[in-house]
C-alpha cells in the first residue's frame, strides 16, 4: 500500500525517518516501557492515516510548525491503490455440521452482516467430502451448504468454495464414513511413514487412479463429487460463487503430510519425514527405480533421513555439505517423490478445470509455504513435503507450470508471516519463499491469491505484513485474500478491532473517509483540537 | 528543561472514550499518540505564538446588567444547563531537606509539600549490611507519631501541616530523625496523595536519601541531583499530576556547603535542600446555561449564555442553517468584542458578572438560523465542549424541533497544555518534506470536506452496527465453544450426572497443582521463578495451576489484601504476573487466581481511630464491613458466615460491594488472564454470593476453601464424618454447584487411616468413599496438603513419609485432585508424575465410579471405572481377574496401582 500511495521512494524514506523521529521523541520523554509500545502503535496508525486520508496532517503540522519556511517537497499523491484487494473471510470449518445443519447460524448471520458492512467482498466456505458424501458413495447431501450459500447470497456477499477431500482434526471432521470403513481393511489407502504411522486425514496420492473405493478410483469419486456439486449449486455458480478451490492433499494443500508425526510440544520444527511407505507408493518407487536401471534404489525411502522432530544435520541425508540429497541417489529419489506430487496436483487441477472450466468461476489450488529450513542448502522440510527445491534447483517451477497448464490460480497461505517471527535457528524464511513461489508463478502467468497462516492467534505485525504483501511491487496479481477464519477469536475484542482497521486500510477510499477522527470534520470550524487551530491562527498571523 | 505530564494507565483522553468501544479501540491509540505528541511538543507552539492575542478583545459595552434584565424568561423556548467538567491546575512544590537538628547530633530528614492534600510518606530504610534494594522497616524510635507499618517493610506517615510556615497556608511536612550512629544506609520513600491516589516517585523509582557514604550507581539518589519523576498510582487512578521536573532550585545547606556528590566523595554526610515544583490537577465542575427567546420586535432570536466558570471565558461560536451542523459565520453585526477566527468561527469574550462569580453574554441571531454552535475556552488553552461534540442550541421556532443534546451533554475537558521552556528540536530536512506534503494535502482535502461531513454520521452508525453484530457473533461463538467441549466430555462418559464444562468442575479431567508454598513470597520474585517451571508443570500432566494471592497485602503471603487493584505483591509485579499467566497458557495450563473475598485490610482510620476505611480504587467506607465484629465498627449488615478476626470482614450483602467485587474479578480475568479462582476462606460468607461472583466472572474452574476451624481432634476420630462433609456440601449447594470445594474431610480421614493403620475408615457405612468425594465427587477437590496445613506452617500436616499413599488415593479416585507444590518438586516427583500420567491415560475424571473392594485394618483397595485398581496400606491385595485382566502399573511404599489390559 505504501508504495502505491507514495509517488517516489524518496518520500518513502522520508516517512520512515519521520516515524522514527517521532518515536524517539516520545520515548525520550518517558521511561515507561508500556507507554512507548503504545505510542509506537499509535504512530503506525498515524502514518497510515497520513498517507490515506485527511486526518493526520493538521496534527502533524502541529508537530513541526517550526519548519514551515523550508522549500516545498514533492506533494503526496492522493491516488489510492487500485481499488484495494477483495477480501474473503473464511467461515467456520464446521459451519455445516455432519448432520447437514448450520452450526451457530445466528452468529454466522450476524457475522456476515458485519463483514458486509465492513466492505468485505465475500466469504470462503469449506465443503467437506465427509459431510456432503458422508453416508455412501454417490449419496450426496448438500442441503446444509445450500442453506448457507443462500444466507451468504442474501447478505450480499460473494462466495469462495473450498472443496475439501481431506479431513480436519480440530474441529473434528472426518473423511466419509464409507471411506474410513474401507480404510479399516485397507490401510494402504493412506500415506504411511517409515515407522508405519498412517495419515488418515486424506487419501494417499498413490491411490488416485486405483479402484480402491468399492471398485472406483478416488479420482472418479472426486469427479462425481465435483459434478454433483456443480449441478446442485448451478444457480449460484459464477454469480454468488466466484471461485472454487480444490483440495490437493493434507489440509487441502499440495504436499505430503510430512509433519504428521511432529510432536506438538517441540518448539523447533524438525525436518519432517518422507511419506512414501504405503504399499502403492513403494510399488511406484520400485517401478521407477527399475526403469532407471537402479532397482536397488527402489526398495524404500532414504535410510539416513532424520526423524520428524530432528534437526537437518542429525542424520546424513540433509546435511548441508556432503548430504545424501546431493548424491545421484538423492536426486533420483527426490525427483521421483516430488514428481509424484506434481502429477497428483496436475490430475486434480485438470479434473477441476474440466468440471468447472465452463462456468466462469476461477479455479484455485493451495500451495503451502513450507518455510522452515529454507535458508539451509537442502531445504529439508520442503523436500519431505514434496517440493524438490534446494539451493541447486527451483522446485516451484514445475508446480507453477501445472497450474498454468490447467488455467488455475494459486492460493498461498502465509501472507502474514515475517522472517522475524521465527527463531533464527530454524533457518525459516517465509518471506523469501513467498517471493520465490510468486516469481515462479508470474513466470508462468499464474495468478496468486493470498491467505493468512491461520495461526491460532494472529501474529503481531501480521496485518502490516499482509498489507505489504498485497500491494508491494510484486503484490497479489489477482487481488484476492482469504482470511481465516470466522469464529470466537475472530470477533473477540482482542482481534476484531485490528481486523477492522486492516480491512479499512486496504479497502476503497470511500470507507477511508470515516477513518477520519470525528473531530476532524469540525476541526476546521471549531477548535476541537484547540492547539491545532491555535497554531494555525498563529501561522496565519505570522 | 521539560514539562512532564503524567498520563496514568487509564488514559483519560475523552475523545477516545466518548466513542463506541469498537471505534475507540481502533482509533484510540492514534489519538493517544496525537495528544502525546502535541503535549510533548507543547512548547513548540509557544515559540510561534504571536506576542499578542488577537482574538481577545475586551467588551466594554456588551452584555451589561441592563440588557440582562430585559431578557424576559417567559418567552424562553429553549433553556438548557450543560455541565462542564474540566481540570484545574494547581501549582506547588515538593521539598526534601536533610539537615542537623538544632541542638542535637541527629540528622533530620524533612519532606514537605506545598499543596493542600492528604499527603502520605510511604517509606522504609536500607540497612548498611543489606544487599539489594529491599526496604526494611525503620527502628521504632525513628518512626514519627502517627506512623503506620505497611506489611513488614514499610511505614506510612502522614504529612502534618507545618506549625509555623512561610509558605502561606499550604505547607505539609514530615520530619524523620536519624541517629548519627545508626546502621541505616539510606531512607527510601515515595510520596502519595491520598485524595487522588497518585504516587510520586523519583525518576520512576523510589526516592533515596543516602545517609552513609557508599559506592552506589543509583541515579535516583536525590540531593545534588535534580529532577523528579512521578509514578502514577499503580492502578492508574485518573489523577493527572504534572511535575515540573528539572526546573528545581537547589540550595545547599548544612555544614559543608559543597555539592552532595562532593560530599559523598568526602565520606561525610552533608545536608541538602531540594525543591521541585509540581502541578496537580484537580477536577472542577461548572456549568453553562443557555436560554433562547424570541425578540418580539425584530423577529430575531436572542440567546443568553451564562456560566459560573472563573476568569475570562471566550465563546468560540458559529451558526448553522441546516441539520448537518456546518459552521457558518452569521452576518454582522456581531456582539461587541467579537473577532473572526479564520473565517470559520467567531470568538466572543463573555462579560464578567458584577458582584458574582462567572460571566455571561447575549447573542442576537437571525430567524433563519437553525442552530447555534459553540465551545468555550477558559485560560490559555483549555477548551470545553460537550462530550467531544460542539454544544448545539437549536433555534428552530417550532417547539417540537426543540431538541437538546442533553443526553450527551456531559462535558469533557478536552486538553490542556502547560507552558514549558523551549527545547531544542532537531531540525531535520525530512521533517520539512513532511510538512509540505501535509500542506498540500490539507488543501486537497478541504474540497472533499462537505461530502465528507455528510457521510460522517452514516459512517458512524455503520461502525456501531458492525460493532453490535461482531459482539453478537462473538458471544454465540464463544458459548458454542463450550458446547463443543461439553459434547467432547459427555461423549467419553457420563456417569452420575451429565458432564458439562462448568466452573465447578472444569472439563472434569482437571488435575490441579498448587503453585506455591508459605515461603514463596520470600524471594520477591516468585512469578519469575515459577515461570521457569511452567513447562515442567505442564509436562507432568497438570491442567491447572493455582497461583498465590496477587494483591497488595498487609501480610507478605498475600492473604491480608488491601488495595485489590494493586497487583504488585511480594510475589512480583503485575507485569511479571501477566507474563507468568501467559507462559502457563502457552503450555496449556489454566491458571487460578487466589482471591480473598472474605476480608480486606483498611487503609485509613475512621474518626474513632479504627481502621475501617478502605483505600485504592475500591475506596469503600465502613458500610462495607460486617456489623458483628466489634473490632472494626462496621456499619454493614451482619455477617452471612463466620468471622475472620484479623481483618475487617467484607459485607457481601451490600450491592456496591458485590458490584465492585464482580468488576474486580472480571478485571482480573481480562487484565491478568486468570481462568478461574481459588476462593479463600469461603466459610466467612454465604455461598450464594459466591454463585453471584462466579456467574459474573465466568471462570473456567473455581474452588472454595471451606475449612472448618479445626473441630477435628487428634484423638480418636469418629468413623462417621458425615456432619463435616455435609457442611462442605451445603456450601457447594449454596453456590449452586458453581464452585468445587477442597475435600477437607477426605484429608482428615486419610490422616487417621494411614497414621493409625485403620484403613477401614476409608469406606463409609454405605461402602462409598467417606469424604466429600463420596457424596459429590464432581465438586470435591481432593488434596493432602496445602500452604496452611503443611509447608513451614504445618497446621495440620499429612503423616510424614506417607504422602504417596495419599496421592495414590486421590490421584486414582474421582474428584479433582490437587497436588501441593512442595510435593511436586520433591523426591516424590516421579511417583506423582506416574500417577498423574496413569490417571490421564485411563481418563479417570471427577465423576469416575469407585468400587471399594477392600476396607480392612491394614489395607484399602478400590477399582475405578473398571479401568484402574489401587490399594494402599501394608496389607495384601490383588485385584480379581474377572472380565478384565489387571497388570501392575505402579508400585511404591505401601501402595500399588493396576491398569486393566
Amino acid at each position: 500500500m505504501e508504495v502505491s500511495v507514495i509517488g517516489s521512494s524518496q518520500v518513502k524514506a522520508v516517512r520512515t525517518d519521520f516515524a522514527y523521529r517521532v518515536l524517539g521523541f516520545c520515548s525520550s520523554r518517558r521511561n515507561d516501557v508500556s507507554f512507548s509500545r503504545k505510542s509506537r502503535i499509535g504512530i503506525d496508525r498515524n502514518i497510515i492515516r497520513l498517507r490515506r486520508s485527511a486526518t493526520g496532517f493538521t496534527l502533524k503540522a502541529v508537530l513541526s510548525e517550526q519548519d514551515r519556511a523550508t522549500p516545498p517537497a514533492p506533494a503526496l499523491s492522493r491516488s489510492h491503490p487500485k481499488n484495494g484487494v477483495s477480501l474473503y473471510v473464511g467461515l467456520p470449518l464446521d459451519a455445516v455440521s455432519e448432520a447437514s445443519t448450520i452450526n451457530h447460524a445466528k452468529a454466522i448471520s450476524a457475522g456476515l452482516k458485519a463483514l458486509k458492512l465492513l466492505g468485505v467482498e465475500g466469504v470462503e466456505l469449506p465443503v467437506w467430502w465427509g459431510v456432503a458424501e458422508k453416508e455412501a458413495n454417490g449419496s450426496y447431501n448438500f442441503s446444509g451448504y445450500l442453506d448457507l450459500v443462500k444466507m451468504v447470497k442474501k447478505a450480499g456477499l460473494k462466495l469462495h468454495i473450498s472443496l475439501c477431500f481431506h479431513a480436519s482434526k480440530q474441529p473434528k471432521i472426518s473423511l466419509p464414513e464409507w471411506v474410513t470403513q474401507i480404510g479399516e481393511n485397507d490401510p494402504n489407502l493412506y500415506f504411511r511413514d517409515r515407522s508405519g504411522l498412517l495419515y488418515k486425514d486424506c487419501l494417499s496420492l498413490a491411490v488416485d487412479e486405483l479402484p480402491v473405493l468399492g471398485g472406483k478410483t478416488p479420482m472418479a469419486v472426486y469427479k462425481d463429487f465435483c459434478e454433483n456439486f456443480k449441478s446442485s449449486f448451478s444457480e449460484f455458480i459464477s454469480s454468488t460463487i466466484t471461485g472454487i478451490s480444490i483440495s490437493l492433499g493434507p489440509n487441502g494443500e499440495l504436499r505430503y503430510p510430512f509433519d504428521q508425526g511432529r510432536s506438538r510440544k517441540s518448539k523447533l520444527p524438525g525436518v519432517g519425514e518422507f511419506q512414501c511407505y504405503d504399499k502403492n507408493m513403494l510399488g511406484l518407487l520400485k517401478l521407477h527405480a527399475e526403469a532407471s536401471g537402479n532397482p536397488l534404489w527402489g526398495l524404500g525411502g532414504p535410510h539416513d533421513a532424520p526423524r520428524y522432530d530432528q534437526m537437518p544435520d542429525s542424520n546424513s541425508f540433509f546435511k548441508d555439505h556432503g548430504g545424501s540429497w546431493e548424491t545421484p541417489y538423492g536426486d533420483f529419489f527426490l525427483k521421483w517423490y516430488s514428481q509424484e506430487l506434481v502429477s497428483h496436483g496436475s490430475r486434480l487441477l485438470s479434473l477441476a478445470s474440466s468440471v468447472f472450466g465452463d462456468t466462469g468461476v476461477s479455479i484455485f489450488g493451495k500451495v503451502p509455504l513450507v518455510h522452515s529450513w529454507y535458508k539451509s542448502r537442502a531445504h529439508p522440510s520442503e523436500l519431505t513435503a514434496g517440493f524438490y527445491n534446494t539451493v541447486n534447483r527451483d522446485g516451484y517451477d514445475s508446480i507453477a507450470e501445472v497450474f498454468a497448464k490447467n488455467s488455475c490460480k494459486v492460493i498461498l497461505p502465509g501472507m502474514d508471516l515475517l522472517d522475524d517471527d521465527f527463531p533464527n535457528i530454524t533457518l525459516s524464511s517465509p518471506q523469501s519463499l513467498l517471493s520465490q513461489v510468486r516469481a515462479a508463478c508470474s513466470k508462468h502467468g499464474v495468478d496468486v491469491s493470498g491467505q493468512n497462516s491461520s495461526a491460532a492467534v494472529f501474529p503481531e505485525g501480521g496485518f502490516e505484513q499482509m498489507k505489504k504483501n498485497l500491494s508491494g511491487p510484486d503484490g497479489c496479481c489477482s487481488g484476492m485474500l482469504i482470511y481465516e477464519r470466522m469464529g470466537a477469536y475472530f470477533f473477540s475484542p482482542e482481534h476484531f478491532p485490528s481486523f477492522t482497521a486492516f480491512m479499512r486500510s486496504i479497502s476503497q477510499p470511500e470507507t477511508d473517509m470515516d477513518d477520519l477522527p470525528q473531530e476532524q470534520e469540525v476541526g476546521a470550524n471549531e477548535p476541537f483540537l484547540p492547539t491545532v487551530s491555535e497554531s494555525g491562527a498563529h501561522l496565519q498571523a505570522a | 528543561m521539560s514539562t512532564v505530564i503524567t498520563e496514568p494507565l487509564l488514559h483519560h483522553d475523552l475523545r477516545g472514550i466518548r466513542r463506541s468501544r469498537l471505534k475507540s479501540s481502533i482509533f484510540r491509540p492514534a489519538s493517544m499518540s496525537f495528544s502525546r505528541q502535541f503535549r510533548c511538543h507543547g512548547r513548540i507552539f509557544y515559540s510561534f505564538k504571536p506576542p499578542r492575542k488577537p482574538f481577545i478583545v475586551r467588551a466594554s459595552s456588551f452584555g451589561s446588567a441592563a440588557i440582562v434584565e430585559t431578557f424576559d424568561f417567559t418567552d424562553v423556548f429553549f433553556r438548557e444547563t450543560f455541565p462542564l467538567r474540566w481540570t484545574e491546575t494547581v501549582e506547588g512544590r515538593i521539598f526534601v531537606r536533610l539537615d542537623k537538628e538544632k541542638n542535637d547530633q541527629n540528622w533530620q530528614l524533612t519532606v514537605g509539600c506545598g499543596l493542600p492534600g492528604k499527603w502520605i510518606l510511604h517509606w522504609g530504610v536500607s540497612y548498611i549490611d543489606d544487599v539489594g534494594s529491599e526496604w526494611d522497616q525503620p527502628p521504632a524510635d525513628m518512626r514519627p507519631p502517627g506512623s503506620v507499618p505497611i506489611k513488614d517493610y514499610a511505614i506510612e506517615t502522614p504529612l502534618e501541616k507545618a506549625p509555623c510556615t512561610t509558605e502561606g497556608d499550604g505547607l505539609y511536612e514530615v520530619k524523620i530523625s536519624v541517629k548519627p550512629d545508626s546502621t541505616i544506609a539510606a531512607i527510601n520513600f515515595v510520596l502519595k496523595d491520598e485524595e487522588t491516589g497518585a504516587w510520586y516517585q523519583h525518576k520512576g523509582r523510589d526516592f533515596k536519601v543516602a545517609l552513609v557514604d557508599r559506592p552506589h550507581d543509583d541515579n535516583n539518589i536525590i540531593g545534588g541531583q535534580k529532577g523528579f519523576g512521578i509514578w502514577p498510582g499503580a492502578l492508574g487512578q485518573l489523577s493527572n499530576i504534572l511535575l515540573k521536573g528539572e526546573a528545581s532550585h537547589s540550595k545547599e545547606e548544612g555544614t559543608d556547603g559543597a555539592s552532595s556528590n562532593k560530599k559523598q566523595e568526602d565520606s561525610c554526610l552533608g545536608g541538602f535542600y531540594e525543591e521541585l515544583p509540581l502541578v496537580k490537577q484537580i477536577p472542577v465542575h461548572n456549568s453553562v446555561c443557555v436560554s433562547v427567546r424570541k425578540c418580539p420586535t425584530t423577529a430575531k432570536n436572542i440567546l443568553y449564555l451564562e456560566t459560573d466558570l472563573p476568569g475570562d471565558v471566550i465563546v468560540h461560536w458559529g451558526v448553522c442553517r441546516d441539520d448537518a451542523k456546518n459552521w457558518e459565520i452569521p452576518v454582522a453585526p456581531h456582539p461587541p468584542g467579537t473577532t473572526i477566527f479564520k473565517r470559520k468561527a467567531l470568538r466572543t469574550l463573555l462579560k464578567q458578572k458584577e458582584g458574582a462569580k462567572g460571566c455571561s453574554g447575549l447573542f442576537t441571531l437571525d430567524k433563519d438560523i437553525l442552530g447555534f454552535l459553540f465551545v468555550l475556552r477558559i485560560k490559555e488553552n483549555t477548551w470545553l465542549n460537550s462530550m467531544g461534540n460542539d454544544f448545539f442550541v437549536p433555534l428552530s421556532n417550532s417547539s417540537n424541533l426543540v431538541q437538546s443534546i442533553k443526553d450527551q451533554s456531559e462535558t469533557t475537558h478536552i486538553s490542556e497544555k502547560t507552558d514549558g521552556e523551549n527545547e531544542e528540536v532537531s531540525d531535520s530536512v525530512y521533517t520539512d518534506g513532511i510538512i509540505n506534503e501535509i500542506r498540500n494535502l490539507v488543501s486537497d482535502i478541504s474540497s472533499e470536506k462537505n461530502r465528507n461531513t455528510k457521510t460522517k454520521e452514516a459512517q458512524e452508525s455503520i461502525l456501531q452496527e458492525i460493532e453490535k453484530l461482531a459482539a453478537e457473533a462473538y458471544s454465540i461463538f464463544r458459548s458454542s465453544m463450550q458446547t463443543f467441549l461439553e459434547e467432547a466430555v459427555s461423549e467419553s462418559k457420563a456417569v452420575d450426572s451429565p458432564s458439562k464444562v462448568s466452573s465447578g468442575t472444569g472439563s472434569g479431567y482437571e488435575i490441579l497443582c498448587q503453585g506455591f508454598n508459605w515461603e514463596s513470597n520470600k524471594s520477591g520474585r516468585w512469578y519469575k521463578e515459577l515461570k521457569e517451571k511452567a513447562e515442567e508443570v505442564s509436562s507432568l500432566g497438570f491442567s491447572i495451576i493455582w497461583l498465590p494471592p496477587p494483591t497488595e497485602s498487609v501480610s507478605p503471603e498475600g492473604y491480608m489484601p488491601k488495595d485489590l487493584y494493586n497487583l504488585n505483591s511480594r510475589y512480583g509485579t503485575i507485569e511479571e504476573l501477566k507474563d507468568l499467566v501467559k507462559k502457563f497458557h502457552e503450555v496449556n495450563v489454566k491458571v487460578l487466581g487466589d482471591v480473598v473475598l472474605n476480608h480486606r485490610c483498611a487503609q485509613y482510620k475512621n474518626q474513632n481511630g479504627v481502621w475501617n476505611i478502605f483505600g485504592g480504587r475500591l475506596n469503600w467506607d465502613d458500610r462495607a464491613i460486617v456489623a458483628d465484629d466489634p473490632h472494626f465498627q462496621g456499619r454493614g449488615n451482619k455477617s452471612s458466615g463466620d468471622n475472620f478476626h484479623a481483618a475487617p470482614n467484607i459485607d457481601h450483602s451490600q450491592d456496591f460491594v458485590r458490584k465492585d467485587l464482580k468488576e474486580w474479578l472480571c478485571w482480573l480475568r481480562k487484565e491478568i488472564g486468570y481462568d478461574g479462582w481459588r476462593l479463600d476462606f469461603v466459610r466467612g460468607f454465604w455461598g450464594g454470593y459466591v454463585k453471584d461472583y462466579l456467574e459474573a466472572s465466568e471462570p473456567y474452574f473455581a474452588v472454595g476453601e471451606f475449612w472448618d476451624s479445626l473441630s477435628y481432634s487428634y484423638s480418636v476420630m469418629d468413623h462417621n464424618q458425615d456432619a463435616h462433609r455435609q457442611r462442605i456440601i451445603d456450601w457447594i449447594n449454596a453456590t449452586n454447584g458453581t464452585a468445587g470445594a477442597f475435600d477437607v474431610t477426605t484429608k482428615g480421614i486419610l490422616h487417621s487411616a494411614i497414621e493409625r493403620c485403620e484403613y477401614w475408615r476409608l469406606s463409609d457405612e454405605k461402602g462409598k468413599p467417606p469424604g466429600v468425594v463420596g457424596w459429590w465427587p464432581s465438586r470435591a477437590v481432593t488434596f493432602i496438603e496445602n500452604h496452611d496445613t503443611g509447608s513451614t506452617q504445618g497446621h495440620w500436616r499429612f503423616p510424614g513419609g506417607k504422602e504417596m499413599q495419599g496421592y495414590a488415593y486421590i490421584l486414582t479416585h474421582p474428584g479433582t485432585p490437587a497436588v501441593f507444590y512442595d510435593h511436586v518438586f520433591s523426591h516424590y516427583q516421579s511417583e506423582i508424575a506416574s500417577l498423574i500420567s496413569l490417571r490421564n491415560r485411563n481418563k479417570i475424571h471427577c465423576r469416575s465410579t469407585v468400587k471399594i473392594t477392600k476396607a480392612e485394618k491394614d489395607v484399602y483397595a478400590a477399582i475405578m471405572d473398571d479401568k484402574v485398581a489401587m490399594k494402599i496400606g501394608p496389607g495384601y491385595y490383588e485385584p480379581q481377574s474377572g472380565s478384565q485382566r489387571w497388570s501392575l502399573a505402579l508400585e511404591g511404599s505401601n501402595y500399588k496401582v493396576w491398569e486393566a489390559t
